[in-house]
């Protein structure tokens, strides 16, 4: 038992999607981070974990002990502009299936938020979706 | 003065067949004392009176199931112990780990056991016990 390997969790939800997206049809993913440059009108995600706020589970203090890991992968799905939202659906529903009810590693994935179609895209010129997931570990001391 | 958070807390236990461990997993303890009391009020009293009589306890253990949590198999199990002559041992701490400091140790027996599994919340086990022969206070 030991600390929480924060890159760990953060390899295991991230590597999830990466390999995911390299399968056909490849999509173009970005985490935190990284530069990019997307191509004018064509797909691509965006991946964003955070960590929040832990909670104590059990008693113990720093020695055989439990505490609550909770954080949130917030997925950006970019398509095409002017095309309708499907091709953007497609993707998305991609990206739900690999949490959906998932436990890997260790890691709890609640059930996902979205695609939910965003007004304002960021950055503009695409149409933008976001997938939502909350997830939890537990860390063993 | 120092006040003490439940996470300081912790629990050991031993089935009547070896040593006090801690049980890994515990998220909350309680114990509750009562003193059954002896009515002496007498002619001419104007005030009822007692005396204190016999000392028992119960109370709860709650843990996060985890089946590979060292203690936890034995602490739970031995709700299925028939015949139980109590000869489970408990000590139950507000802090540290240190046997007879900070503590209430007692024979007992588990009278109850709930193990509770809901869809999005982790699996949880709550036992209760009473107490059997002599409650030794650490709590000073």
């Amino acid at each position: 038992m030991a600390a929480a390997d924060l890159n760990s969790i953060r390899a295991t939800i991230e590597g999830r999607l990466a390999t995911e997206l390299a399968s056909s049809p490849v999509i173009p993913v970005v985490f935190h981070n990284m530069a990019y440059e997307p191509t004018p009108n064509s797909s691509w995600v965006q991946c964003l974990t955070s960590f929040g706020a832990s909670e104590y589970l059990g008693q113990g203090l720093t020695t055989n002990s439990q505490n609550r890991i909770v954080g949130l992968v917030l997925i950006n799905i970019f398509s095409g502009r002017g095309v309708g939202p499907g091709a953007n659906y497609v993707i998305g529903k991609r990206i739900r299936d690999l949490y959906n009810r998932v436990i890997v590693s260790g890691v709890f994935f609640d059930a996902p938020i979205g695609p939910e179609a965003l007004a304002s895209p960021a950055p503009e010129g695409y149409f933008q979706t976001q997938v939502r997931v909350t997830f939890e570990s537990i860390e063993e001391l | 003065m120092a006040t003490i958070r439940g996470e300081s807390g912790s629990v050991e236990f031993e089935t009547g067949s070896g040593s006090l461990a801690q049980v890994v997993g515990t998220r909350s303890w309680s114990l509750s004392i009562t003193k059954e009391t002896l009515d002496t009020t007498v002619h001419g009293n104007t005030f009822r009176q007692f005396v204190g009589s016999l000392v028992s306890g119960s109370g709860t253990v709650e843990l996060v199931y985890d089946p590979d949590a060292t203690g936890q198999a034995g602490f739970i199990e031995d709700i299925v112990k028939t015949g139980d002559a109590a000869d489970a041992s408990f000590e139950l701490f507000t802090t540290g780990t240190t046997n007879g400091t900070d503590s209430l140790s007692f024979g007992g027996i588990i009278t109850d056991m709930e193990i509770t599994s809901t869809v999005g919340e982790l699996v949880v086990v709550t036992c209760n016990f009473i107490t059997s022969s002599t409650i030794t206070s650490n709590l000073e």
